[in-house]
C-alpha cells in the first residue's frame, strides 16, 4: 500500500506519527519487559541492553523502513524516555547516554538516506548501546553509588548482602566491556533476524 | 472511557494539576530516603484515591504497599537465601516506583486521553509529540489484548523456543501496520494534518482541588529536602 504513494516531503505527516505511536508502544513493552527481568539477578542487569536489542529489533527495523524520514528514531526515543521517566525510572545518566544515542542513531539514518538495510542497521546498534546508561553508574560513581545501595540496605535489608557482593564482583573493566559490546553485537544480531523475518513475512504481505 | 459518563464536565483533577503533581511525586521518589517520608506519601495518594471516587484501587494499593512492606521486613529476613536474592530488588524497586505507579494509575483511570491531549497542548507541546505519544498510551491495552488471542490461538499448537517468540511477534506487527494504516486514513479524514490551530469544546480550569494537590506535592518536595539538610 506505502508503495503506490510517492515521497515527497521528509516532513512528517498525520499517518507517519501514528505509525511512529504504535510502534513505540511495542518497542516499550519489549524494553520494559527486560528492565522488570534485570531486577531478577544482577548478570540480567548488565546484559539488559543486549537483550532488549536483540529483541527490538523487528519493531525499529519495521519503523525505520515504513517511516523514511527524519525524526521518527529520535520521536520514539523521546515517547519511550517521557513514559519511563513519568513511571520514575529514568535517571540523569540513561537519560544522557539515551538521548545522545537517539541522536546519532537519527544522524546515521540522515547520512545513509534512510533506506539502506546496513546503515538502519548500524543506526539500530548504536541506539539499542542507549540503555546501558541503566547500569553504568556502577562504574561511573563505582564508591558512592555502592554505597547509596548499602544506605538503603541498611534501611531494614531492603537489598540482600548477596546481591550487592555479586553486583560489586561484576563492576569490572571486563564487564564494561561486555556491556558495551552486547547490545552492539545483539543489535547487528537483531537487526539480521528483522531481514530473515522481512523476507519470510513482512514482504510477502505488503507491509513494508 | 468507562468514567466518561461519570466526569462529564470536568475530571475530578484537572489534567495539568495531575501531570504537575506526577512530576512533584517523581521528585520526591528519587530524593527521599525517609520511611515515615514514604510511608505519609503513599497514605496522602490512598486519600487522593478516596477522593476521587476509587475506592476499590485505593483499597488495592493499599495493601499491595503494605504487602511490599511485609515482605521485605518480615519474609526476607527469615526466607531462604536464594528466594531473597531473587525477589530482593524487584521488591525494593516496586516500593520505590510505587508513589509514581500510583499517580500513573490515578491519571489513566480518571482522565480521558483527550483531556490529557488539551492539556499538552495547553503547554505548547509541539504536536508532533503529542499524536505519537497518546497513540502510544492508547495502544498498550490493544497490546495486551492482541498477546491474549494470539496465545489462545497457540494453546492448540506446540510452539515453543524461538519459534513462540516469532509466532507472537509476527502478528503483533502485522496487527499493528494495519492498525497504522487505518488509523492513518482516519485521522487524516478527520484533518489531523490541518495546521490551524486545534480547537476544543472542553474548557480546562484550575479548581481549589487542584491548588490544593500541587501545594500538597510542594510541601512533600521541601519536606524532602528538608530532611536530608537535616541528615548532612
Amino acid at each position: 500500500m506505502s508503495t503506490t504513494e510517492v515521497v515527497t516531503s521528509r516532513k512528517l505527516k498525520g499517518k507517519d506519527l501514528i505509525t511512529i505511536g504504535i510502534f513505540s508502544a511495542i518497542y516499550f513493552v519489549i524494553n520494559f519487559i527486560f528492565m522488570l527481568a534485570a531486577a531478577l539477578h544482577p548478570i540480567m542487569w548488565i546484559l539488559m541492553p543486549g537483550f532488549i536489542a536483540l529483541f527490538t529489533g523487528v519493531p525499529y527495523m519495521i519503523l525505520a523502513s515504513k517511516v523514511q524520514k527524519a525524526g521518527a528514531v529520535l520521536i520514539m526515543g523521546l515517547i519511550s524516555g517521557l513514559i519511563y521517566y513519568a513511571t520514575g525510572m529514568f535517571t540523569v545518566v540513561i537519560l544522557i547516554t539515551f538521548a545522545s544515542a537517539c541522536v546519532l542513531a537519527e544522524l546515521i539514518r540522515l547520512a545513509t538516506k534512510y533506506k539502506s538495510f546496513t546503515g538502519n542497521s548500524i543506526s539500530f546498534a548504536i541506539f539499542s548501546v542507549g540503555m546501558i546508561g541503566s547500569p553504568l553508574p556502577m562504574w561511573l560513581f563505582k564508591e558512592s553509588f555502592f554505597e547509596q545501595i548499602s544506605v538503603q540496605t541498611g534501611q531494614g535489608g531492603i537489598i540482600s548482602g548477596n546481591y550487592l557482593s555479586i553486583l560489586s564482583g561484576l563492576a569490572t573493566d571486563g564487564m564494561l566491556f561486555v556491556l558495551i559490546l552486547a547490545p552492539v553485537v545483539l543489535g547487528v544480531i537483531g537487526a539480521l533476524i528483522a531481514k530473515a523475518l522481512f523476507k519470510k513475512h513482512f514482504v510477502k504481505a505488503g507491509i513494508v | 472511557m468507562v468514567r466518561k459518563s461519570k466526569y462529564e464536565g470536568a475530571t475530578c483533577l484537572d489534567p495539568r494539576a495531575a501531570l504537575l503533581l506526577l512530576l512533584l511525586v517523581t521528585v520526591v521518589v528519587f530524593a527521599q530516603q525517609s520511611l515515615y517520608l514514604e510511608f505519609a506519601l503513599v497514605t496522602v495518594l490512598v486519600g487522593l484515591f478516596l477522593c476521587c471516587g476509587l475506592f476499590k484501587n485505593g483499597l488495592i494499593f493499599m495493601l499491595g504497599f503494605g504487602f511490599l512492606l511485609v515482605l521485605q521486613y518480615y519474609i526476607f529476613p527469615i526466607a531462604p537465601q536464594i528466594f531473597a536474592d531473587f525477589f530482593a530488588i524487584l521488591t525494593s524497586y516496586a516500593r520505590k516506583v510505587f508513589p509514581c505507579i500510583m499517580v500513573g494509575m490515578l491519571i489513566v483511570k480518571t482522565i480521558p486521553m483527550r483531556y490529557l491531549i488539551l492539556a499538552m497542548r495547553k503547554w505548547h507541546f509541539p504536536q508532533k509529540l503529542i499524536i505519537p505519544l497518546s497513540v502510544t498510551l492508547c495502544y498498550f491495552p490493544v497490546i495486551r489484548e492482541e498477546i491474549g488471542h494470539i496465545r489462545d490461538a497457540m494453546k492448540l499448537r506446540k510452539v515453543s523456543g524461538a519459534a513462540k517468540a516469532e509466532a507472537i511477534l509476527v502478528p503483533l506487527i502485522f496487527s499493528a501496520a494495519n492498525t497504522a494504516e487505518e488509523l492513518g486514513a482516519a485521522a487524516v479524514t478527520r484533518g489531523i494534518e490541518n495546521p490551524a490551530p486545534k480547537t476544543s469544546v472542553i474548557e480546562l480550569r484550575f479548581r481549589l482541588r487542584d491548588y490544593i494537590c500541587i501545594a500538597v506535592g510542594l510541601i512533600f518536595v521541601l519536606a524532602v529536602f528538608w530532611l536530608k539538610r537535616g541528615a548532612i
